[in-house]
């Protein structure tokens, strides 16, 4: 049995209204590749920025080769070893491979000049070891994202790391690029290296891990040898839980078709895509990260072309889609990313709930502000938004209030169909309940919903009809009674039969 | 608009009127209807090309050709007039036209392109101001005397120069305030993200505010040339970075989105307040300069107090 190199115990760390991690241990051995695996908010990427640095704990302690330590700053951590190479690189593109790795430790003579013979020689040395034939002289930008991926690891290894923290690297890289990856994460393990893997892709554990540790809700669930045990194990290990959250009754307003894509193909993030959508009723659509998902939302919605394929609304085909078109055809948008895509923050709430309806309540050319006053307050009203008054600017209400809003924006343009991507990411419980009664209302008043959400438990507790996907395709759809979080979790990782 | 705009706004006043206070205890002569009458008059041409220059900051842009257009409209008047009366209508609309063709293109290669407004307008600007000196390099043509009712008529007591400025500046408030097209100015400076997805036509609103802030800068240049009888082909200069310190004093944000032609009025008058008085104390102007300079950096972080500095 090897040593163990690293060990945290009984880690807890919550952030405003959330618990983040509850009382976690986790540990690493030298020579060893040890999954963390989890889904979504399950709390990995929170437990591994307390590692690297990044945040500290409330509770508990972290012991790097047998001493305790409190990290101040991610610096800290890197001097004792610890690198972590995360989905998004840090690497600087204009810059070259070699000084890309020696980043903020350059090599220099005489103090003031830089070394360029070592900066190259040892980056090539470093390329080399991983097996790699990148040439140091490059400059990041003309690389493929595989590519990056191994300057990362060389810079890791060049800061002398035996600790190396990866954040799902196969999600940006596939095929024989993750093959050459497994190669060189076996050899970082054979010459001594302690590999922490993050994943919810279950295959790779298999394939890499010695042990895997998964996470649920912020707590421990268990630590497993993968070669004990089966994938149904694992994903009930991701998903059995208590559904804790309350939802609306599943009361389906007037059934009928009003959205139908066929065959949808984007480049390489939409393949073959088909799909109705009805009124009256929630479809929920399900799969991982990068699943295709949000891709598809867009295409929808018009703000995103699609490469092939058909879209219908209602009996009348789509032809060159367009934001605006979609919007007088009756579609609402709430985006994934709230303060990207969603708010104005320098306007007020009043403001930013009449942005799509300006049209309606101007006379000539002038916004009747009285007429705006009386929307914005029913909305506040009939939503619940708290917020002192409508003149309010929205950038100082919380997340929730924030996201009412946004649906109140959506929802007094009256829409036939709404789609909403994580409608309920970042926001308190309270909010939570409110927005699903509030999605089960317009549904049953026969507004068509179609929800992504990365949480199983909102999939399930609030769907009528569960579409799923993996990898850009449509791995099928499941009916309310069918929808388990097992079934959804198998074929969002691609064990279902598609169709 | 906003609570804390308004409070904003505030203070910029309190400090207009502190230092009208300040120059009125200084100089005899400050508060004599004539005096207020040179201010009003002086802020004008400043004054009216800093609206449209607002428009366009508004919306996360910049406008750096306004000199060149100044220059150009300036000329072009008073060359294409050479004193006559009856061509004054169809000469000024023609100048007018050119101003919002002008504009037109700023916005059309901003929009289409995506190159940074500071370096398309920076680009129009030597080009226009090129034209302006292949057609004329030293002072050129007539005004008619129509025209130089613009600079130098009055109605009533109010001088028709000061009269243009506050009709339209009372238009462009109400445009931002109470339009569709101005909060769509807001919004676009806001989120640019979000107001395309609300279906907003980011491209052409954008486009509108430089035909508006150059139309306003063509209004500046006829003033000018009216004001002193010929066409300029320098008299746009001092214009092109000067026309954006009252937007940036008034609390105008460069980042777009925050601010407003109230603030811009009060940085209008800030800097001719202080020019006036540092004139009547006999102050050199390159003090002016020294002083127009730290008020720029102060106001600036004022209005970015706490935001950067934790």
């Amino acid at each position: 049995m090897p040593e163990k190199i690293f060990e945290m115990q009984k880690i807890s760390k919550s952030f405003p209204g959330v618990q983040a991690l509850d009382t976690v241990d986790f540990d690493g051995k030298y020579g060893e590749v040890h999954a963390l695996i989890g889904e979504n908010g399950a709390g990995k990427s929170t437990l591994m920025k307390i590692l690297a640095g990044a945040y500290r704990q409330n509770h508990g302690k972290i012991i790097v080769k047998q001493e305790e330590t409190h990290f101040s700053s991610p610096r800290e951590a890197q001097k004792l070893g610890i690198s972590t190479i995360y989905q998004e690189f840090n690497l600087l593109e204009e810059l070259t491979v070699a000084e890309n790795i020696f980043l903020g430790r350059e090599p220099t003579k005489n103090r003031f000049f830089l070394d360029k013979s070592y900066l190259f020689g040892q980056s090539e040395k470093l390329l080399s070891q991983l097996g790699t034939q990148i040439d140091p002289h490059r400059k990041i930008k003309y690389l493929s994202v595989a590519e990056q991926q191994m300057v990362e690891i060389a810079k890791a290894l060049s800061q002398n790391a035996n600790i190396i923290i990866m954040d799902e690297p196969s999600a940006v890289i596939s095929g024989k690029e993750l093959d050459s990856l497994y190669r060189i994460i076996q050899g970082l393990k054979n010459s001594g290296k302690a590999i922490i893997y993050i994943s919810h892709r279950l295959e790779e554990i298999f394939e890499i891990a010695d042990r895997a540790t998964v996470l649920k809700d912020g707590k421990l669930v268990g630590t497993v040898f993968p070669s004990n045990v089966d994938k149904a194990t694992l994903v009930k290990m991701m998903v059995g839980r208590s559904l804790s959250e309350t939802f609306p009754e599943k009361v389906a307003g007037e059934k009928s078709e009003i959205l139908t894509l066929k065959n949808i193909t984007q480049g390489k993030s939409l393949k073959n895509v088909s799909l109705r959508v009805y009124t009256g009723e929630i479809l929920g659509i399900s799969g991982l990260v990068g699943s295709g998902r949000t891709e598809l939302a867009r295409i929808i919605f018009g703000a995103d072309q699609f490469d092939a394929g058909e879209i219908y609304f209602g009996t009348e085909k789509v032809h060159k889609n367009s934001i605006r078109k979609s919007i007088s055809r009756g579609i609402g948008f709430v985006p994934e990313d709230r303060k990207k895509e969603g708010l104005i923050e320098c306007l007020s709430v009043g403001q930013n709930i009449t942005l799509l309806i300006l049209d309606q309540i101007k006379k000539w050319f002038f916004i009747q502000k009285d007429r705006e006053e009386n929307i914005a307050n029913g909305s506040v009203e009939q939503l619940n938004i708290a917020t002192p008054d409508i003149d309010q600017e929205i950038q100082f209400l919380s997340g929730g209030n924030q996201q009412k809003v946004i649906l109140a924006r959506c929802i007094n343009a009256n829409p036939k169909v709404i789609i909403m991507d994580e409608p309920t990411r970042g926001i308190d419980v309270g909010a939570k309940a409110e927005v699903y009664s509030l999605i089960r209302k317009l549904a049953g008043q026969g507004t068509a919903i179609i929800m992504i959400s990365s949480e199983l438990p909102e999939i399930i507790g609030m769907s009528d009809r569960v579409a799923v996907m993996h990898e850009g395709k449509m791995m099928g759809v499941l009916s309310s009674a069918e929808a388990t979080e097992e079934k959804i979790m198998m074929m969002a990782t691609g064990y279902g039969q598609e169709n | 608009m906003h609570l804390k705009e308004h409070r904003e706004t505030y203070v910029v006043y309190f400090i207009l009127i502190l230092m009208v206070l300040v120059s009125s205890l200084l100089s005899d002569v400050f508060l004599s209807l004539r005096n207020i009458n040179n201010i009003l008059r002086q802020s004008v041409c400043l004054g009216l090309v800093s609206i449209g220059q607002t428009f366009v900051i508004l919306t996360a842009g910049i406008d750096l050709s306004v000199g060149a257009v100044i220059s150009l409209t300036s000329c072009l008047t008073t060359g294409l007039l050479m004193g006559r009366d009856a061509l004054t209508i169809p000469v000024v609309l023609l100048v007018l036209a050119i101003a919002l063709s002008i504009g037109f293109c700023n916005g059309f290669i901003i929009t289409r392109t995506g190159i940074p407004p500071l370096i398309v307008t920076l680009g129009t600007m030597e080009l226009i101001q090129g034209g302006v000196f292949l057609y004329t390099d030293e002072p050129y043509g007539q005004i008619s005397p129509y025209l130089e009712v613009l600079a130098w008529g009055k109605l009533g007591f109010i001088p028709v120069s000061v009269l243009l400025f506050v009709i339209t500046l009372v238009v462009g408030i109400v445009i931002l305030r109470q339009t569709k097209f101005g909060r769509h100015i807001y919004a676009i400076g806001g989120n640019e993200e979000t107001a395309r997805l609300s279906g907003i036509k980011v491209n052409r609103v954008k486009i509108y505010t430089y035909m508006l802030c150059s139309f306003t800068a063509a209004l500046t240049g006829i003033l000018l040339a009216s004001r002193m009888g010929m066409g300029d082909p320098t008299a746009g200069e001092p214009f092109m970075l000067e026309s954006l310190v009252p937007v940036m004093v008034g609390g105008t944000s460069l980042m777009g989105g925050k601010g407003g032609l109230i603030g811009t009025l009060a940085g209008i008058f800030i800097l001719t307040v202080l020019n006036n008085s540092l004139n009547m104390l006999d102050v050199s102007g390159y003090w002016q300069w020294v002083v127009e300079g730290v008020i720029i950096v102060v106001a600036v972080a004022f209005y970015l107090r706490g935001k950067n500095w934790d």
